[in-house]
């Protein structure tokens, strides 16, 4: 189980800078607006975290775009909120890193060939509690999410949503044990992304065939036989000895799973 | 409860499928990848409802999570604007309220093709498949299981 309580709040405290600043093309105004800064957890998605900068740029664009869907990119690239916000900042700027992470905003065009349409934060609980989910029949076959109440899945949410530490791990604990005399998760959830965002998911056992505990080299030589690479996640580059049921205890994202850029 | 599929069972049923769908001229496509896990057969349609005319993009593929077949699709109007969940319910085949069809049907990033599609949640798919006996073909069972739900038009000569 999720032991390492030092490396959980390391986790949980991670923040980003992010500088937002309104595409030139929906500016209707004479006057320019301002960028807006934020210091937002890597943990959380976008939509929770981008009110204040809707209503800062409402003002400044034509009216008929104001109930229009808004979205964000980078470089170019749609940012898709269905993603935590760190996990996509070490895909798009994890080899060049630059901060404060500088954004464009947009409320027209919306990509819908590539972004998930997000029209509440309804949409983003749905999402969330289904990745939950699905990385319990991952990890349990799916037995401690269906046993937990409704209040619990309600607290897993709030917990992120209110970036309540305490709040969220008083339950996700529970997620996190393994059960019986076998000590260690069934498969561990987790998604490897290539630079160009493709992802790659296998079935992955957190032991090796003769039971012995599996660490990041051997998942590497697994999947990468023809030439090593390197594992990202949180801004870390993963230590080539560490045990995955660890990582996965410990490092993975509120929504249960490791997700981790090649570099 | 101990229903299993693996990747390799998906693939022969999907090539099994395949077989009947060419003898019935019913346009299902196998697309075979070299990862295993990504195999999935694809049908791109026309339906008519209710007068109107849409386009469609059916895929079934292998949950690799939840270890079932899953169905996945997007629907364009005649002017190819890509319909919301919304627009989906009232064309559905049948009467079902809006909390009861989202609970079922989800916008997400398709696992295998990466990009938006509605997609069935597996999670049912999964406690309805484990409740069943053994099937000629999986996918067939899956498709005969799904199609109140969604317009399919599925030949009866495929076994069902």
């Amino acid at each position: 189980m999720a032991n390492d309580r030092e490396v959980l709040r390391e986790i949980w405290d991670g923040k980003l800078p992010v500088c937002f600043q309104l595409d030139q093309e929906e500016i209707m105004e004479i006057q320019q607006p301002d960028p807006f800064y934020v210091m937002v957890p890597r943990l959380s998605y976008f939509p929770l975290v981008i009110d204040k900068m809707k209503r800062h740029f409402l003002r400044y664009i034509s009216q008929e775009n104001a109930d229009n869907e808004m979205w964000m990119d980078y470089n170019g690239q749609p940012l898709k909120w269905h993603y935590p916000i760190g996990f996509l900042y070490d895909l798009y700027c994890g080899n060049d890193p630059q901060t404060p992470w500088t954004l464009t905003v947009h409320f027209s065009k919306f990509p819908g060939n590539i972004l998930l349409h997000c029209p509440n934060k309804d949409v983003v609980e749905a999402h969330y509690m289904s990745t939950v989910k699905e990385a319990d029949v991952l990890k349990h076959r799916g037995q401690i999410m269906s046993a937990m109440q409704k209040k619990d899945h309600n607290q897993l949410w709030l917990g992120l949503q209110n970036d309540k530490f305490d709040q969220f791990w008083a339950i996700n604990r529970r997620l996190m044990e393994s059960h019986g005399d076998n000590d260690g998760f069934k498969h561990i959830p987790i998604r490897i992304y290539a630079e160009d965002g493709t992802c790659t998911q296998r079935l992955i056992s957190p032991k090796n065939i003769d039971g012995s505990r599996k660490i990041i080299q051997q998942l590497i030589t697994e999947l990468y036989p023809e030439k090593p690479v390197k594992l990202r996640t949180h801004g870390i580059t993963i230590p080539l000895d560490t045990p995955l049921q660890w990582l996965s205890e410990h490092l993975s994202y509120p929504d249960n799973f490791l997700h981790i850029c090649v570099c | 409860m101990a229903y299993e599929l693996t990747a390799e069972g998906f693939l022969s049923s999907a090539k099994a499928f395949i077989e009947t769908s060419n003898l019935l001229h019913d346009d299902w496509i196998l697309y075979e990848n070299l990862d295993i896990c990504k195999s999935y057969i694809q049908k791109n349609t026309f339906i008519n409802v209710k007068g109107q005319l849409f386009k469609t993009e059916f895929v079934i593929f292998y949950h690799l999570s939840y270890g079932v077949p899953t169905f996945s699709f997007n629907i364009w109007d005649s002017t190819g604007t890509i319909l919301n969940l919304e627009d989906i319910r009232k064309i559905s085949f049948t009467e079902i309220n809006q909390k009861d069809f989202y609970s079922v049907i989800t916008q997400q990033e398709h696992p295998v093709l990466c990009r938006p599609f509605f997609i069935m949640h597996p999670c049912h798919t999964y406690q309805l498949l484990s409740s069943l006996s053994e099937s000629k073909n999986i996918i067939v069972t899956f498709l005969g299981l799904i199609t109140p739900l969604i317009n399919l038009q599925l030949s009866s000569k495929y076994g069902l």
